[in-house]
């Protein structure tokens, strides 16, 4: 008796200090004390955006400027990295640096996931020079946590082997027409898949909509069934189910296939595309996507879409935000990280492969000679931002825009789909 | 609670040594599962627990203290009629459809490979065998781009055969058809245990008996529901709870197939509702809450099985 | 007359067989033959159905193996099969004593024991996911092969425990008392005796456990985060998150690759393994 009751208080007593040895280590702050010396940086990469040059010379900059460290990149995916990071930043095995869109940014600012960013550090950095919109993704309550990376925004591509003798559109509304128009069985006037809301957005901004807005009282209220948001909407059914051939349900990934097969008119589309089309239609590599640079990639031309009245649409600046992470076991090293990734010389690869880069003062990089840059610049100007929430990012990733898009692509009534969406952001935002 | 009696007047050899065994041995084999599961299953409960009844979102991944909320999150998920009741209904529907499904079909390939000869059975226990063996994650890849929208070939042969153009239909974007091809994964997946292990009770019956049978002018279906069902009704038990158990808790299959398209608010089973609200939306006191209603609900399912497992053991 | 109706009816079955066949192995079949297809045959109106010399080609495993965008594969297979083998190992002993524990003795608390690992299969994994991860964050054990096999053995034991209970119920203690009559002592009958007729049981459970951590995805994803210290579920994950165009030859020759060792091992153990799962669910 005596001894059963031994073994099993040992048991509980083994099984106790292990969980509170456990519980004891994680949560709390990762408060080592500061070292120096040589270090690992880790720098978190989202999807193929960062051109390999800025990679390597990230690389091969840090290895000189702090000798015996080394930088990792790791390459992450956009498809459920908000779960990610939820766990990966707040462990004991944090990477050191992130990068994170701009629309998800304010989800982690909000919680102290990032390293604050001093004013003096900020000035450093670029001070008025980095993108004002950009910023204030990153900033949280007065402080800086995650600075502007790089920005880019849509354009529409085409080639005038597909095209022919039509006019490219200088509204809005000719656009519309002339994808109506084009479009046969084998032609998508605008290749449009269903969950594609980036492209939207221009059409509910453009009509007088909004995405969602802060009242005085700090609740929020969403803007697709508001009176611009509704022919914004009514707009872009036009457009899906009218000009566009694309599959009501998949996403905007892949676009240069459809682009490369000579199916599609109107491709709007981030500016990095271009080397996705342009890609040798034999890729060099056993990982290569083929492109056809021979083909329709040869006369590759674009511009920025046109406005309700003429001139640019307001487009959605896409983009990302760069941080140090909070749990970062060498927060010196991540900062020496951080410098390269802003330097004059890194945004400046970025600007010649086509990204606008986080300083204003940089733009002039971006190649503007050939019609693609162009309409990027004019794009960029006038490119707006999504709401500043901190659920903003919930919103984006439970597909709430990308279902009530599909559902647009599919027909279905859009007064009725546009108050559906809007209740359900207003409930995740409120929330 | 000691083993066994302590006095009985001079006790043959063998019983001796039982006796002798120490009473300490049980506890010290189950240290090392109680060590375990007590801290990897034991605490994250009691944590799953305690968060139920706090507001922990994501600033208390990273210390911030969480604040006590009482009921408050049990009661948010109880009311949210649209989110959570809806969910919890189509996991059960699923549930009901998928464990049906399987039991009815594994039992008919059972049959089946008892009345076939043995190469026969050999291509079926393969074919089956293939099935089973394949991991989640590969089946619903696989099964997805088989019902592809632009270029599965599903929609292919579809178009072969009827002539009308079934390129670009969407096997996922519907929720009905969705979960039709989602239990298409599951149930495939499913049936070849169910299958074998039907199989293996029923070579089990003695053949006299089904012959005797036979001879007395009992066509197949009798002898089907007076003698074989009868003979592996506990596997089937078995089976069935396992089945109603796995399929509730449903992850994987409906996680992945959603990554490759369909609507996430309307083809959610609770698994992955749960996963939703506290990993991807950082709303982790919720899903505790919703975590421990589930578990109560799955209790109430397999008490009368646990009730009737613990009622063998007195014997 | 019956004869053609036997005939008939054998036809008839036939066919259902060879249907069955064909529905179960399809997806196996197109799996392996988009994986030997170049892109321009897997994706388009005109789909090959079967790798001929001309078109065949090892491009896609190739990329699956090396490519440089993805998480490396030589590091993921290590994983998975250190981890897969030391849940195995870990699971089948602690697993097996306690079944031995719960069945052979009588103690008091034995009824709340196996009441409380049956209810344990219950909880669904993902309300746990993040209390766990803090665990094993606490101890160091992010990214680590043992990290993940704890958790993984913790979560395949119940079940391990609970089917063993019923193969050992399945053995009757009165045969280890016969050879113990015959002069074995209490070990020697148990390995002479018991033992040998527990091995469809220990192999079923074994079989189970190995399928379970193989396969396993989501407890993964939180506690494995360095790419060199994902599992092959992660790595071919990987694939379908791609932003450019999905390679579906890869992510087909991916899926070949993770199942290999799957269909292998069950090849093997598959005869013992029903046999098995019959006598010890039949007294379950």
């Amino acid at each position: 008796m005596n001894r059963n009751r031994l073994v099993g208080a040992a048991a509980s007593a083994i099984t106790l200090t292990l969980a509170l040895s456990a519980c004891g280590n994680a949560g709390g702050a990762a408060s080592s004390p500061e070292e120096t010396g040589p270090g690992e940086v880790r720098v978190w990469l989202v999807g193929s955006d960062t051109p390999q040059d800025a990679r390597d010379y990230l690389k091969e900059t840090f290895e000189e400027e702090n000798p015996g460290s080394t930088l990792t990149i790791e390459e992450q995916a956009w498809d459920g990295l908000v779960d990610k990071y939820t766990t990966a930043l707040s462990g004991s095995d944090a990477p050191d640096v992130v990068e994170i869109g701009n629309t998800q940014a304010a989800a982690f600012t909000s919680s102290g996931y990032f390293r604050e960013i001093t004013a003096e550090e900020f000035e450093t950095l670029g001070g008025d020079d980095l993108l004002p919109g950009f910023v204030e993704a990153g900033d949280w309550e007065g402080k800086h946590y995650a600075l502007p990376y790089y920005s880019g925004s849509r354009v529409v591509f085409y080639s005038d082997q597909v095209l022919g003798d039509t006019p490219v559109p200088t509204t809005l509304d000719e656009y519309v027409e002339t994808a109506v128009d084009l479009r046969t069985k084998d032609l998508s006037g605008v290749y449009w898949p269903g969950q594609d809301w980036y492209n939207a957005l221009p059409f509910i901004w453009e009509n007088g909509g909004f995405v969602a807005e802060q009242a005085e009282d700090g609740t929020w209220e969403a803007g697709f069934s508001s009176e611009g948001g509704l022919k914004g909407l009514e707009q872009i059914q036009t457009i899906m189910t009218e000009g566009n051939n694309a599959p009501a349900d998949t996403n905007e990934t892949d676009l240069q296939v459809p682009f490369c097969e000579g199916q599609v008119a109107f491709l709007s589309a981030p500016s990095w595309i271009q080397w996705s089309i342009n890609a040798p239609e034999e890729p060099e590599t056993p990982d290569g996507v083929p492109g056809c640079a021979s083909t329709y990639g040869s006369d590759l031309e674009a511009f920025a879409l046109p406005g309700k009245d003429g001139g640019a649409a307001q487009v959605f600046a896409g983009g990302s935000n760069i941080a140090v992470a909070q749990k970062s076991a060498r927060p010196d090293l991540a900062m020496s990280a951080l410098e390269i990734l802003l330097s004059d010389e890194y945004q400046t690869i970025l600007a010649e492969n086509g990204l606008f880069p986080a300083k204003t003062s940089l733009f002039e990089g971006v190649d503007q000679s050939t019609s693609i840059g162009a309409a990027a610049a004019e794009a960029a100007a006038n490119a707006k931002l999504t709401p500043a929430s901190p659920k903003w990012a919930d919103v984006e990733s439970q597909m709430i825009l990308q279902t009530a898009f599909s559902k647009i692509a599919s027909g279905e009534d859009v007064k009725a789909v546009a108050e559906k969406l809007d209740a359900d952001i207003e409930e995740i935002l409120n929330s | 609670m000691s083993t066994t009696l302590v006095d009985s007047p001079a006790p043959p050899r063998q019983e001796i040594r039982h006796r002798r065994r120490p009473p300490y041995l049980p506890w010290l084999l189950l240290s090392a599962t109680m060590i375990l599961l007590g801290v990897l299953t034991g605490y994250p409960v009691l944590r799953l627990v305690v968060m139920s009844f706090q507001e922990y979102e994501r600033a208390q991944l990273m210390g911030q203290p969480a604040a006590w909320v009482g009921l408050d999150n049990y009661a948010e998920v109880l009311t949210d009629v649209e989110g959570f009741w809806v969910v919890l209904g189509r996991s059960f529907l699923l549930m009901v459809f998928l464990v049906v499904t399987t039991l009815v079909l594994g039992m008919l390939v059972a049959l089946l490979m008892m009345r076939v000869g043995k190469a026969l059975r050999l291509l079926v226990s393969v074919g089956l065998l293939l099935a089973w063996a394949m991991p989640a994650l590969s089946a619903t890849t696989v099964w997805g781009w088989v019902f592809d929208t632009q270029y599965g070939v599903v929609n292919n042969l579809l178009t072969r055969i009827t002539g009308d153009d079934w390129f670009g239909h969407s096997w996922l974007l519907n929720p009905l058809s969705f979960f039709l091809i989602l239990s298409f994964i599951v149930v495939w997946g499913a049936v070849p245990f169910v299958a074998f292990t039907l199989y293996a009770g029923l070579t089990q019956i003695p053949e006299e008996v089904m012959e005797a049978a036979q001879l007395d002018g009992a066509s197949a279906f009798q002898r089907f529901r007076l003698i074989q069902v009868p003979y592996v009704r506990s596997i089937i038990t078995v089976l069935v709870v396992l089945s109603m158990i796995w399929d509730l808790k449903l992850f994987t299959q409906v996680f992945v197939l959603q990554d490759i398209g369909g609507d996430r608010e309307l083809t959610n089973t609770i698994g992955v509702y749960i996963y939703q609200t506290g990993m991807a939306q950082g709303h982790y006191g919720l899903a505790s809450a919703v975590g421990v209603i589930f578990v109560a609900v799955m209790l109430a399912i397999a008490y009368p099985y646990v009730r009737r497992t613990l009622r063998e053991e007195e014997l | 007359m019956i004869k053609v109706r036997r005939r008939l009816a054998d036809t008839g079955f036939g066919a259902l067989a060879v249907a069955v066949f064909v529905f179960s192995a399809f997806p196996v079949y197109w799996m392996v033959n988009t994986s030997f297809l170049p892109n321009n045959k897997v994706r388009g109106r005109d789909l090959a159905f079967f790798p001929t010399p001309d078109v065949f080609t090892l491009n896609n495993y190739r990329s699956a193996m090396f490519g440089e965008a993805r998480a490396p594969f030589p590091p993921a297979v290590l994983n998975s099969i250190g981890v897969t083998f030391l849940t195995l190992v870990i699971a089948l002993l602690v697993g097996f004593v306690a079944a031995l524990a719960l069945t052979r003795f009588q103690f008091k608390g034995r009824r709340t024991f196996i009441v409380l690992i049956l209810v344990v299969q219950m909880i669904p994994g993902e309300a746990m996911i993040i209390s766990v991860f803090r665990i094993i964050d606490g101890w160091q054990l992010l990214n680590t092969i043992i990290g993940l096999t704890l958790v993984y053995a913790a979560g395949v034991l119940p079940f391990t425990i609970w089917t063993l209970r019923g193969f050992v119920n399945g053995v009757p203690k009165e045969l280890e008392e016969a050879a113990m009559i015959d002069g074995c002592s209490r070990a020697g009958a148990f390995w002479r005796v018991t033992f040998p007729l527990l091995a469809p049981g220990l192999v079923a459970t074994g079989v189970f456990a190995f399928l379970q951590a193989w396969n396993e995805f989501v407890t993964a994803l939180v506690v494995m985060q360095r790419p060199e210290a994902m599992t092959l579920p992660l790595w071919l994950r990987t694939f379908l998150q791609a932003t450019q165009a999905t390679n579906w030859g890869a992510v087909m020759a991916g899926s070949v690759l993770i199942a290999i060792p799957a269909v292998i091992f069950f090849l093997i153990v598959q005869g013992r393994m029903t046999g098995g799962l019959v006598s010890g669910a039949g007294k379950g």
